[in-house]
C-alpha cells in the first residue's frame, strides 16, 4: 500500500507540477516572461499605469497611441533604446513606436495621470491578434484594437474571483453545461473510491453495510453540492 | 451459478490469486487505483493524433472513405467500428460529426477543444484503449512466475501504476495499446508453445502496428524445433503484412510496404549512423539489432523469460539509439515489468527514464506539451507562454533537451546490460539446475 500511495503521490506531483505554468500566468495577473512571452501587458500599480510589451526574440513592432481626458502628469521608460523605440508624450495623449529583435526582450513605459475618467487605447503589434493584448490581467482581451477603459477599470478588475478567470472559468462552465457527463463521470469516480475504502479501511470494520450506505448517501450528497457549486462558479 | 463465476475468477485473475483471498483482495485494490488513476485523466487531455485518428475514422463512418488511413488499415477498421458503436448510442458524438469531417487541423482542433461536450468525447474516445488496457492487464498476469502468486500480483501492480501506461494511453491516447494487446496473446500462445498460433497472431500484430515485427525473429528462434520450422514460421510471419500488401495493392493500388518503407516514421530506423567515406556509413541500430538476434539464437537452451528479456533489450535499444516518438516506450513495458521482479533496480531506472522523457517532449513542441491541456480551456493554452520560448531566452533548447536525451539513452543502455546480466544468472541457475 505505501508502494501505490507514492506512485499515487507522484502522479498527482507530476500532474500538479504541469500546471505551475498555467497557474502562475491564471492567479498572478500580469505575469509574462520578457523575450519568452509575447504581446501587450497593461497594468495599473501605485496609480502609474504600466504599459509594456514582449515578444519572443522575433522582429516584431508594437506602435500606438493612447489618450485621455484627463492630464498626463509624468513618465518613465523602461528599457527603451532611443536608435529603434520612439516616444512622443503630449498633455492629454501619448504616440509610440517601438521594434523588439532577438536581442531586445521586451520594452514600455509607466505614466501618471490626474483628473481622468477614461483611457483610450489604440494599440498595433505584427499579427493584430487581439489576444495578445492583457489589460490588468492575462487573457482580458479587448474587443477591439482601438478600445476604451474606464478609471476604476482595474480596480474592478481586481474584484474578480479566481474561478472567473482564465482557464478556470471555462473548465467550471465545460463541465456545467455538459451535465450529464459531469455527474455520471464524478458518480463512477466516487463508486471506485467507495470501493477501495471497502476493501481496505472499512474490511475490519463492524456493520459494514450502514458504512457503505453512509458513504453512498456522502456521495449523493457530494454530487448535489457540485452541482449548486458549478452553478455559482460560472453565474 | 456459483461454479460459473468460480471459473471465471480462475479465468481471469488465474487460479493461484483467486484462491488465495488476501492475494485476490490486493489484486482488486490495484485494480481499482489503477482504474482511478486513469478515469482522473480520461476526460481531460490529449494529444493532437488522437483526433486525427478519430477523423480518419469519421472519414471512413461518415464519408465511407475506407481508404483515409491506408498505412494503418487496421487500427483504422478497429477505430472505425468503434466510433459506429459510440456514435449510434451516444448523440454527442453525432454532433461532433462536421468537427471529426473537417479537413483543416488547425480549425478542427480548435473547434473540438471549443465544444462544450469536449470532455464526453474525449472520455468515449479513449474508453476504448482503456479496454485494451484492461484486457493487456489480465494476460500479463499470465505470462511469467507459474505458482508465483506473490510475483504474479507485483507484475499486476507495475503495470497498473505504470507511469507510461498511464501517460501514453490516458494523457498522450496513442492507440499502441492494440499492437501491444495482440503481441501480448502472441507471447502467451509462444509461452504455451502453440508455435503456429503465436506466429500467426504476432503476424496479426504486425499487420496492425509493425513494432512487433521487431520481435518476430526471437519467436522463430523460439518457436521452431526443426529446419522445416523456420522456413514455415518464417513465411507465416510476414504473412500479415503481405496480406495488408496484397490487399492495398488491390483495392486502392497502392503498395503499403513502399509507402511505410519512405515514410519518415521508417527512417527513425536508421537516424543513428555512422558515417564512413563517401556513401558508406553504417546504421548503428541495425548493426545491434543483429548482434542481438545472433547472441539469441546462440543461447541453447532458450526458456520463455529469456525471450522476454530479449524483447526489452530490443526495445530498449530501440529507443536508445533511434529517434522515437515517446508512444513507442510503451513497447518496452510489458516486458520489463516482468524483469522488474528479479531486477528491482529496473524499476527505478524506469521511472528515471519517465522523468527524462518529461524533459525530452518539450522539443516536439506546443502539440506535445501545453496543448494537452487545451481541452480544459483552449484559449488559455495557445496564448500561454510555451516551454519552447522560456528556455530558448536562457540557453539553447535543443543542446538543453539532447543532454536529457543522452541521459536517457545513457540510463537506457545501463538497463539493457542489467537485462543481460539477468540473462547470464538465468542460464547459470538452469545449468547449476541441470547439473544437480
Amino acid at each position: 500500500m505505501e508502494r501505490i500511495s507514492f506512485a499515487v503521490k507522484t502522479i498527482i506531483l507530476v500532474f500538479l507540477a504541469a500546471l505551475i505554468l498555467p497557474l502562475l500566468a491564471g492567479c498572478r495577473g500580469i505575469f509574462y516572461i520578457p523575450g519568452a512571452s509575447y504581446g501587450y501587458y497593461i497594468w495599473e500599480e501605485d496609480s502609474k499605469v504600466f504599459v509594456e510589451w514582449s515578444a519572443d526574440r522575433k522582429d516584431s513592432k508594437f506602435d500606438g497611441r493612447i489618450s485621455t481626458d484627463g492630464k498626463i502628469t509624468g513618465y518613465d521608460l523602461r528599457e527603451w533604446e532611443e536608435e529603434n523605440d520612439v516616444i512622443k508624450v503630449g498633455e492629454d495623449k501619448i504616440d509610440f513606436s517601438a521594434t523588439l529583435n532577438d536581442k531586445d526582450y521586451s520594452d514600455g513605459f509607466s505614466f501618471t495621470l490626474k483628473d481622468y475618467t477614461y483611457l483610450d487605447f489604440d494599440l498595433k503589434i505584427n499579427d493584430g491578434d487581439l489576444n495578445r493584448i492583457n489589460i490588468g490581467g492575462f487573457l482580458e482581451n479587448p474587443e477591439s484594437n482601438v478600445f476604451r477603459i474606464e478609471k476604476d477599470y482595474f480596480s474592478k478588475l481586481k474584484m474578480k474571483h479566481w474561478y472567473q478567470k482564465h482557464p478556470f472559468s471555462e473548465f467550471f462552465s465545460k463541465l456545467f453545461s455538459n451535465k450529464y457527463f459531469t455527474f455520471v463521470y464524478l458518480f463512477i469516480l466516487g463508486i471506485i473510491i467507495i470501493e477501495i475504502l471497502r476493501v481496505t479501511v472499512l474490511a475490519t470494520r463492524r456493520k459494514k453495510i450502514i458504512w457503505l450506505a453512509i458513504s453512498y448517501t456522502a456521495l449523493i450528497l457530494v454530487e448535489i453540492c457540485i452541482y449548486f457549486v458549478l452553478k455559482f462558479l460560472i453565474r | 451459478m456459483k461454479l460459473f463465476f468460480n471459473n471465471l475468477g480462475k479465468a481471469v485473475l488465474t487460479k493461484d490469486i483467486f484462491e488465495n483471498k488476501i492475494l485476490s483482495r490486493r489484486l482488486y485494490k490495484y485494480f481499482l487505483t489503477g482504474l482511478l488513476v486513469r478515469l482522473i485523466f480520461l476526460p481531460f487531455l490529449f494529444q493532437r493524433d488522437l483526433l486525427s485518428t478519430y477523423q480518419r475514422a469519421a472519414e471512413t463512418v461518415f464519408a465511407g472513405n475506407f481508404g483515409s488511413d491506408f498505412q494503418q488499415m487496421l487500427t483504422n477498421v478497429i477505430h472505425s467500428i468503434y466510433l459506429f458503436i459510440i456514435k449510434s448510442i451516444f448523440p454527442a458524438i453525432n454532433k461532433l460529426s462536421p468537427v471529426l469531417l473537417e479537413k483543416d487541423t488547425w480549425i478542427s482542433w480548435i473547434n473540438f477543444n471549443s465544444s462544450y461536450n469536449v470532455f464526453t468525447a474525449l472520455a468515449l474516445f479513449k474508453i476504448l484503449y482503456l479496454i485494451f488496457d484492461v484486457v493487456c492487464m489480465f494476460i500479463i498476469l499470465r505470462l511469467s512466475f507459474d505458482g508465483e502468486p506473490e510475483n504474479k500480483l507485483q507484475v499486476f501492480k507495475f503495470w497498473m501504476f505504470n507511469p507510461f501506461v498511464i501517460f501514453i494511453l490516458y494523457v498522450f491516447a496513442r492507440h499502441d495499446i492494440m499492437g501491444i494487446l495482440v503481441t501480448l496473446i502472441a507471447l502467451l500462445l509462444a509461452k504455451k508453445n502453440r508455435k503456429y498460433w503465436a506466429i500467426i497472431v504476432l503476424s496479426f500484430g504486425i499487420a496492425l502496428r509493425f513494432f512487433p515485427i521487431m520481435i518476430l525473429p526471437l519467436f522463430i528462434f523460439y518457436l521452431a524445433r526443426t529446419k522445416k520450422d523456420y522456413i514455415i514460421l518464417s513465411v507465416i510471419g510476414i504473412s500479415g503484412l503481405a496480406a495488408v500488401e496484397l490487399f492495398s495493392y488491390f483495392y486502392f493500388g497502392r503498395s503499403v510496404i513502399f509507402s511505410l518503407l519512405n515514410a519518415q516514421h521508417f527512417d527513425y530506423i536508421l537516424s543513428s549512423k555512422l558515417e564512413l567515406v563517401i556513401h558508406d556509413r553504417i546504421f548503428i541500430f541495425v548493426a545491434v539489432y543483429i548482434i542481438i538476434i545472433l547472441s539469441f539464437l546462440h543461447i541453447r537452451k532458450k526458456s520463455f523469460d529469456i525471450l522476454l528479456n530479449y524483447g526489452a533489450i530490443i526495445y530498449l535499444t530501440y529507443v536508445s539509439l533511434c529517434y522515437f516518438h515517446p508512444q513507442y516506450m510503451l513497447w518496452t513495458v510489458p516486458f520489463l515489468i516482468i524483469i522488474f521482479i528479479r531486477r528491482k533496480s529496473l524499476l527505478y531506472y524506469h521511472w528515471i527514464q519517465f522523468a527524462l522523457l518529461m524533459v525530452i517532449l518539450i522539443y516536439w513542441g506546443d502539440l506535445v506539451t501545453k496543448f494537452v491541456f487545451a481541452p480544459i480551456d483552449y484559449k488559455f493554452f495557445i496564448y500561454l507562454t510555451g516551454p519552447i520560448p522560456i528556455i530558448i531566452r536562457f540557453y539553447d533548447p535543443a543542446k538543453f533537451v539532447n543532454i536529457f536525451r543522452s541521459i536517457f539513452t545513457g540510463v537506457s543502455l545501463w538497463m539493457i546490460y542489467l537485462i543481460y546480466k539477468d540473462n547470464k544468472k538465468m542460464l547459470t541457475d538452469e545449468l547449476k539446475d541441470k547439473e544437480n
